[in-house]
């Protein structure tokens, strides 16, 4: 009977990390919708001064409408956009936001669990639970993204994808072959040091 | 900042990577077709076992080990049947470059966590499911058996077929493969491997008992079948008879019916090669033939069957 005891606490202790991960990760994501609905996807909260990060091909123009997790609908302004890395900032006029929490994905293993947090096929916020395939070479190219395998779908662009503590590691960015390419964590910290720095090289521009 | 505990979910994630980092040192990419390698793991010293419908040319074969150097391979041989081939690494690789996997010696349980690997280039792939059945042993379509039947709830992606499927220990439960069951994801378990895999070390070939007969299904009419008091409906008749064989030693004729063979009715021709295992070798086997409409028993040594005839 302990054996079965431990085993139960086991389950539900996995149940409750699970959701609380899926919790945080779920408050720092948000919903981005471009104007003339050319894009729509997801987006991470980057700094407690409004500023955001998402895909390029989620944030296509203008002034996207950012939806909170709390269902607050806000007016964001795009301060930048690198299609060649897939990444695009956005900031709102805030300066109380919680933002996501990171880590530098160059130190993943092979076999971590994964969770991401999206809009797959319009359905919000809602988490998914995988593993490392690949882990990021750390070197431009295809080896560049973090390879997951997990289920997801178009709505999931520019949402987080964490680690079993819910410290951010990518930006879920395509699907391939099944498997999901994030933008690691170490390229969108490249991007916004560029566009911090007000230089244009390696693709980013103020938009 | 929103705390997330990761407690248990940590410890679980951290152990499914320490089982990739220590098995996957014993995974390893196989260049041996076109395009994407294939993987292969370390099971003894200096031999990695592949699975066969990945290996696509028997010369000029590539191993990627976990270090990332490349080293020529040879094939020590295949069984189409079980979907394994052995490769032979150079004698010069360590154990140290290319360490063995520890093999589970129990089979697995429908629902327990089904962690593969594979190594479709120099860097490790994971992918986790569960295994979603297990069943007896059972027989592949080309007349290979396999102790277990083991079907995953995966994602097949590039380097699956070859990989290990290993568990929360970090123990190597089979070598998946999609090329059993049209693309299903199956695992040949630890056990056929070990059998498969040790019979093609040493020999090269899966030794396979032979008679040395041609035969086809007929329909056995219903005088004969009352005659003889048989139950089948059909047997199989013998259209050709190897000179020199086990059978024409044995005294089998041209035109003789087989209706059973040791003691199991037969009625086609698959059913006389499972009767003919590498273990009944040198063994006599007895066939029941209606000869001439009168009941006959005809003993022959099996034989082995010569390499390359089906």
């Amino acid at each position: 009977m302990a054996a079965a005891d431990a085993a139960r606490s086991d389950v539900a202790g996995l149940e409750g990390a699970l959701a609380a991960v899926a919790d945080a990760l779920r408050r720092v994501t948000v919903h981005v919708r471009s104007r003339g609905g050319q894009g729509s996807g997801a987006g991470v909260i980057w700094s407690r001064g409004g500023l955001l990060v998402t895909t390029a091909h989620v944030a296509t123009g203008g002034a996207p409408e950012v939806v909170m997790h709390d269902g607050r609908s806000l007016r964001s302004r795009l301060t930048a956009r690198d299609p060649r890395r897939d990444l695009a900032l956005l900031s709102l006029p805030r300066d109380d936001l919680v933002p996501a929490l990171r880590i530098d994905a160059r130190g993943l293993r092979a076999g971590e669990l994964l969770v991401a947090v999206g809009h797959p096929l319009g359905v919000a916020h809602a988490a998914a639970l995988g593993v490392v395939h690949r882990a990021p070479s750390g070197e431009p190219g295809p080896d560049g993204w973090l390879q997951a395998d997990i289920r997801l779908a178009p709505g999931n662009s520019g949402g987080p994808l964490a680690d079993a503590e819910g410290r951010v590691v990518g930006l879920n960015a395509m699907i391939v072959g099944g498997l999901g390419f994030a933008v690691p964590t170490h390229v969108i910290e490249r991007f916004l040091e560029e566009v911090a720095g007000g230089r244009g090289g390696g693709g980013a521009r103020a938009a | 900042m929103p705390a997330a505990s990761g407690g248990p979910l940590a410890a679980l994630s951290n152990d499914l990577a320490a089982a990739v980092e220590t098995v996957g040192r014993s995974v390893v990419a196989i260049h041996a077709r076109r395009r994407i390698p294939a993987s292969g793991i370390v099971w003894q010293p200096g031999l990695v076992v592949a699975a066969h419908h990945t290996i696509q040319r028997d010369e000029e074969i590539g191993v990627t080990l976990h270090d990332g150097s490349t080293v020529p391979a040879t094939l020590a041989g295949r069984d189409p049947s079980t979907d394994l081939a052995v490769l032979r690494l150079p004698p010069e690789i360590s154990a140290t470059a290319a360490p063995p996997a520890s093999f589970a010696t129990e089979a697995p349980r429908v629902g327990q966590l089904a962690l593969v690997l594979g190594r479709p280039g120099p860097a490790i792939t994971a992918g986790l499911g569960i295994v979603s059945a297990v069943g007896g042993e059972w027989r592949t379509w080309q007349g290979g058996t396999i102790d277990h039947f083991v079907r995953l709830d995966v994602a097949v992606h590039d380097g699956f077929s070859g990989g290990p499927l290993v568990d929360a220990g970090g123990k190597v439960v089979g070598v998946n493969t999609s090329g059993l069951a049209r693309a299903a994801a199956l695992t040949v378990p630890a056990a056929t491997v070990a059998r498969v895999a040790g019979q093609l070390a040493a020999s090269g070939h899966i030794a396979r008992g032979w008679l040395g007969i041609a035969t086809q299904p007929v329909r056995l009419p219903a005088t004969l079948r009352r005659g003889l008091g048989l139950e089948s409906e059909a047997g199989l008749v013998v259209v050709n008879v190897e000179p020199e064989s086990p059978a024409d030693r044995g005294g089998v004729l041209i035109g003789d019916i087989v209706v059973a063979v040791a003691d199991r009715a037969v009625s086609d021709p698959a059913d006389v090669l499972a009767a003919l295992g590498g273990e009944r070798i040198g063994q006599p086997i007895v066939l029941r033939v209606a000869r001439g409409g009168k009941d006959e028993r005809v003993t022959v040594t099996v034989g082995e069957r010569p390499r390359g005839r089906r």
